[in-house]
Parts: structure tokens; sequence; C-alpha cells
């Protein structure tokens, strides 16, 4: 269903990795980016791969939906791995070969390491979105960034402003679903012609929808204030987030992949 | 103290422009009001008669161009007291789709609560006794554009009944909904009235609604047309039909039947009276000495 689109993919389930305090997932995915590019040789990949592949298993969702996530920038990866061929240091490949003495062992070797390491990355950093809802997402963003308040970061606004717009989705979606419609019985033609003919179909469907999100808005506002909306000053929340054990095992476990990688990285 | 009786609302002859720099149209003139403590008013009036605008008037969303606006005792164009009287008059609007703020029902009832800095534990407590006022309970975890529309009204009201107003100010809050969700909507109301003590003042335009308040209240163009118990106000159908409002329908009935000359009792309002009337005319029991009376 159309209503059912959500701010990048959240699969709801309750494993541990779906339990964790979203706050300490940020960070842990701060923490794990930040081990990725220190990565050096192929041991540091082994841990840090080793250390997914555990994330995904323990949160049961499906293999084929993390390799889905990875095809939309596969033009990306196969375009980085292209440049990274030709400028490698090293032996040749091939001695015997003079038209293919540019081919370094070097060059392949950072092609290789870089798929890798986009690889991880793009599928590290989705398991966030994937196992936690867009809401508690923006709740930890805020909470986190909550200290930036002090160098007048609207911090509080920023995440009001997020919390409806999410809030929002599936109301405007709707709505536009409805127009449409609408547009349609009165004889819209939106499936032929050319892309300009099509953009321009859109128009219809796209000022009414703007008009009526601004009349929501008008609404929403003299709703929030019936409700002594103020600001953020003074505010207390409703929700609480405290670590728990899982948090802090979750914690120690990244942190050890990250100092095993420096320790890599120096001895090896 | 108790037996003084006490007006929750109260309007000094206000008057209301969007524009007062233009000397636009006055949506409200001149209106003087009181509203009792646990009374269940009914504001009836076609649309632009300026019963919206009223009701915005009474928590300070808007502020008169004119006069003075009492909520609770306080004057509403004191701004540091704003949140006081907004606290205490609660105000339902009629798209539940644009009153609810958060993506889940209990965090939204909370949402509040969180703005006047109650405490969390405190919280927890109040935004349960409201979920379970409403009887909403069951959907405390459900993301709310999943409710069919009484239950998403029935959210909003809990949302301003975990502040605990003293009054709640419905505008059309059923104008939205099938009938079933409109069932809902008004038993939610009478038991707040009932059991929570809480004042209730409904704008509407559904008669059957304005027939179960304790005074209705009928606008026309920025003025009080009439106001009084229902069975006052229902009396009056000529004036209401050339307001273009109706009157409910066991009313029209008696009506009709007096212009007859069949004397029927005049407060009649609902089905179950106009039965009982009705048997009891048939049967002959009320003196029928003007007219044959054949059916």
């Amino acid at each position: 269903m159309i209503k059912d689109i959500t701010i990048g993919q959240y699969f709801p389930g309750d494993s541990v990795i779906h339990k964790m305090d979203p706050r300490m997932k940020i960070i842990l995915t701060v923490v794990y980016i930040a081990a990725l590019f220190m990565v050096k040789n192929f041991w540091g990949f082994l841990l840090t791969g080793g250390l997914l592949i555990v994330i995904i298993l323990i949160s049961k969702i499906p293999v084929q939906t993390v390799l889905k996530g990875i095809k939309p920038l596969l033009f990306i990866i196969v375009f980085t791995a292209f440049f990274n061929i030709f400028y490698g240091t090293g032996a040749p490949v091939f001695p015997d070969i003079g038209w293919l003495a540019w081919l370094k062992w070097g060059g392949l070797r950072n092609a290789a390491f870089m798929v890798i390491r986009i690889v991880l990355l793009i599928t590290g950093t989705s398991f966030m979105t994937y196992t936690t809802s867009p809401v508690m997402l923006t709740d930890a963003l805020e909470r986190l960034i909550s200290p930036l308040r002090y160098i007048k970061v609207p911090v509080h606004e920023l995440a009001m402003m997020m919390t409806i717009a999410m809030r929002f989705i599936p109301t405007l979606t709707d709505e536009t679903e409805k127009i449409t419609n609408a547009q349609k019985a009165r004889g819209a033609d939106f499936e032929t012609g050319n892309i300009i003919r099509r953009a321009k179909a859109l128009i219809p469907i796209l000022i009414p929808l703007i008009v009526s999100a601004f009349r929501r808005a008008e609404e929403l506002a003299d709703a929030m204030e019936c409700r002594c909306y103020n600001g953020g000053d003074g505010r207390t929340r409703y929700k609480i987030y405290s670590f728990s054990l899982r948090d802090y095992i979750a914690a120690f476990i990244v942190l050890a992949v990250f100092v095993s990688i420096i320790l890599i990285n120096v001895f090896i | 103290m108790s037996n003084i009786k006490t007006e929750i609302i109260k309007t000094e002859n206000i008057s209301f422009s969007y524009n007062p720099e233009e000397n636009s149209a006055l949506v409200l003139d001149g209106i003087d009001l009181e509203i009792e403590q646990n009374s269940f008013v009914a504001i009836l009036g076609h649309n632009g008669s300026g019963k919206s605008t009223l009701a915005k008037n009474f928590n300070g969303i808007l502020l008169p161009t004119g006069g003075k606006v009492y909520a609770c005792g306080i004057d509403t164009a004191q701004s540091d007291k704003i949140l006081e009287i907004r606290r205490n008059m609660g105000m339902v609007f009629q798209n539940p789709d644009n009153q609810i703020i958060a993506t889940v029902v209990d965090e939204d009832i909370a949402f509040a609560l969180e703005n006047l800095g109650v405490p969390h534990d405190e919280m927890v407590q109040r935004v349960d006794e409201a979920l379970e006022i409403v009887g909403m309970t069951e959907y405390k975890h459900h993301a709310p554009h999943r409710l069919s529309g009484g239950q998403k009204q029935r959210v909003a009201i809990a949302g301003i009944i975990a502040m605990r107003p003293k009054c709640l100010i419905m505008d059309e809050p059923t104008a939205m909904l099938d009938p079933k969700g409109r069932k809902e909507v008004m038993a939610t109301i009478k038991r707040l009235k009932s059991e929570q003590g809480v004042t209730v003042v409904l704008i509407t335009h559904y008669m059957d609604e304005a027939v179960q308040a304790d005074r209705v209240i009928v606008m026309d163009d920025g003025k009080i047309l009439v106001d009084g118990t229902p069975e006052y106000v229902f009396q009056n159908v000529g004036l209401l039909h050339s307001v273009a409002l109706d009157v409910p329908q066991a009313a029209e009935l008696m009506y009709k039947l007096r212009e007859y000359d069949i004397k029927v009792p005049i407060s009649v309002l609902n089905e179950k009276d106009c039965v009982e009337v009705l048997s009891k005319l048939l049967e002959g029991k009320i003196d029928n000495n003007h007219r044959e009376f054949n059916l």
C-alpha cells in the first residue's frame, strides 16, 4: 500500500539490534564508518566484514534485502573501482605484455579494497535505518545533537519539523491519490506523451496539493497552540531512552573491532 | 461558594474582524455571552455565521477587535496568561488529521503535557488516563493514520483531555466523520461532561447533536439570533428556516402538525418522544377538537 512509504527502509522486528537504543546505534554506526576508513589491509576487512555478517544474522533481515540495497549504487562502485585500477603503483600484472604495462598490482588492490569498503559502508549504515523506525531516528538524532543548542543551533525546531514532516507523509500521500483520481475523473491524462508532457500533467495535482498543505499547516499551527505549544523551552519528554546491558555489549564489541583495526595497522 | 453560579466563559460585547484596518466586514458583531461551568452548550449557525471565529476567541487563538473575553475569569488579552487559558480551555477542531502531531497515539497525547513541562511519571499516568476516558487504550501504540475517523478524533480529544481542561470547545468535531464515528465522538463528549465535569461548548450543524445540549445558541451574521434550551430554540422553526437552518425532524413534524391546528406538545425533540406523542394522538388521547384526523 502506498500509505506505508517511509523515509529510508525500516523493517519492523524485535531482534536485539531492533531493541537497541537508537542513540547507541547512531554512535556505533559512526564508529564503524571511522573504522572502515582506517582499514589498510585484508585482516581489517575480515574483522569489519565479520562484524557486519554477525549483525545481519542477529537482526534476521533477509540477505536478499541487504543485497538489493547495494544495487542502486552499483554504478558508483564500478566507476570508482575502474578509475582506481589506473592509478596503481608497484609491479605490473603482465610484465611481458607491453601495452598492459600500466596495469599494476597496486591498482588492482586499491580497486578491490575500494569495492569492499563501499559495500561494507553501505550495508553497515543501512542497518541503522533497517532496524530503527524513522521516528526513533529523529528522536535519537535530536538528543544527540542537543548540545548544539548552546551554540544557537535550533535543535528542537529542526526535530519538530522532521517529526511533523514524517507525520504528514501518509496524509499527503493519501491526498495526492485523491487529487489524482479527481483529476483523472475530469479527463486528465497522466500516462501518455513524452516526459515534458507528463511533467506538465502533474501541475493540476501539485497545485491543489500545495494549497491544501498550506491550509493544513495553518490548522495544525492552531491545534498546536491550543495544546500550549510554546517552542522548545521548558518542555519535558514523554519518551525516555536509557542504555541497557545490550547497548553496552554492542558498544564493547564495536569498540573492540575499532581498537583491533588500529592494532593491526600498527603491527602488521 | 458552590451555590454561586460561575461562568467559565464570559464575553462582553465582542466584535471581530479579520482585517480591522481595512474596515472589512465584522465577523462577530456585539456578542454578549456567559457560559456556566459544567454546562453543555451547542452553538448552531450556517457557514459564515461566525461560530468558528467565536470559538477561537474563547481561548485566545484570536483576540477580539473590540470588547473583552474572559476565560475562567482571565482576560484573554493578557498574553502572559495565555498558556493557563489554553490549558483550561481545550479546543478540538474539525479535521483530526490536522491536529495530530506525533506518529504514535500515546506520543501524540503526551504532546500537550510535554509542552506544559509535566514530569515524566505523571505524564505517563495522565496519557493512560486520557486514553481510558476516550476508550482508546488498546490503540495506545498504533499509528494514527491507520485509525478510523472517529478513532482519530477521539485521539485528538484525548490529547486535549490530558491537559485536564475545565472546558472543552469543539469546532464541528463530527463534521468529517461517518455516522458511526459521530456516535462514538458524541458518546465521548457526553461522558466527559457527566463523569469529568467538563464544560462542553459544541459547535455543530447537526441538529440531532444540538438537541442533546442543555443550551442552544443560534448565530447568524455575527450575532446571536436565539439562545435558550433546545425545547425553546427549536420552537422557532420559522426563524431557523429563515437563516437556512433545519430543526430536528421531530420538532419539524410537530411544527407541521400544529400548522394544521393539531395540538401537540411543543417540546418534542427526539424520536422516542415523537413516537409517544404520535401514538397518543392516533389513539385519540390528545384532544383533536379542531380538525378531522384521518390517516
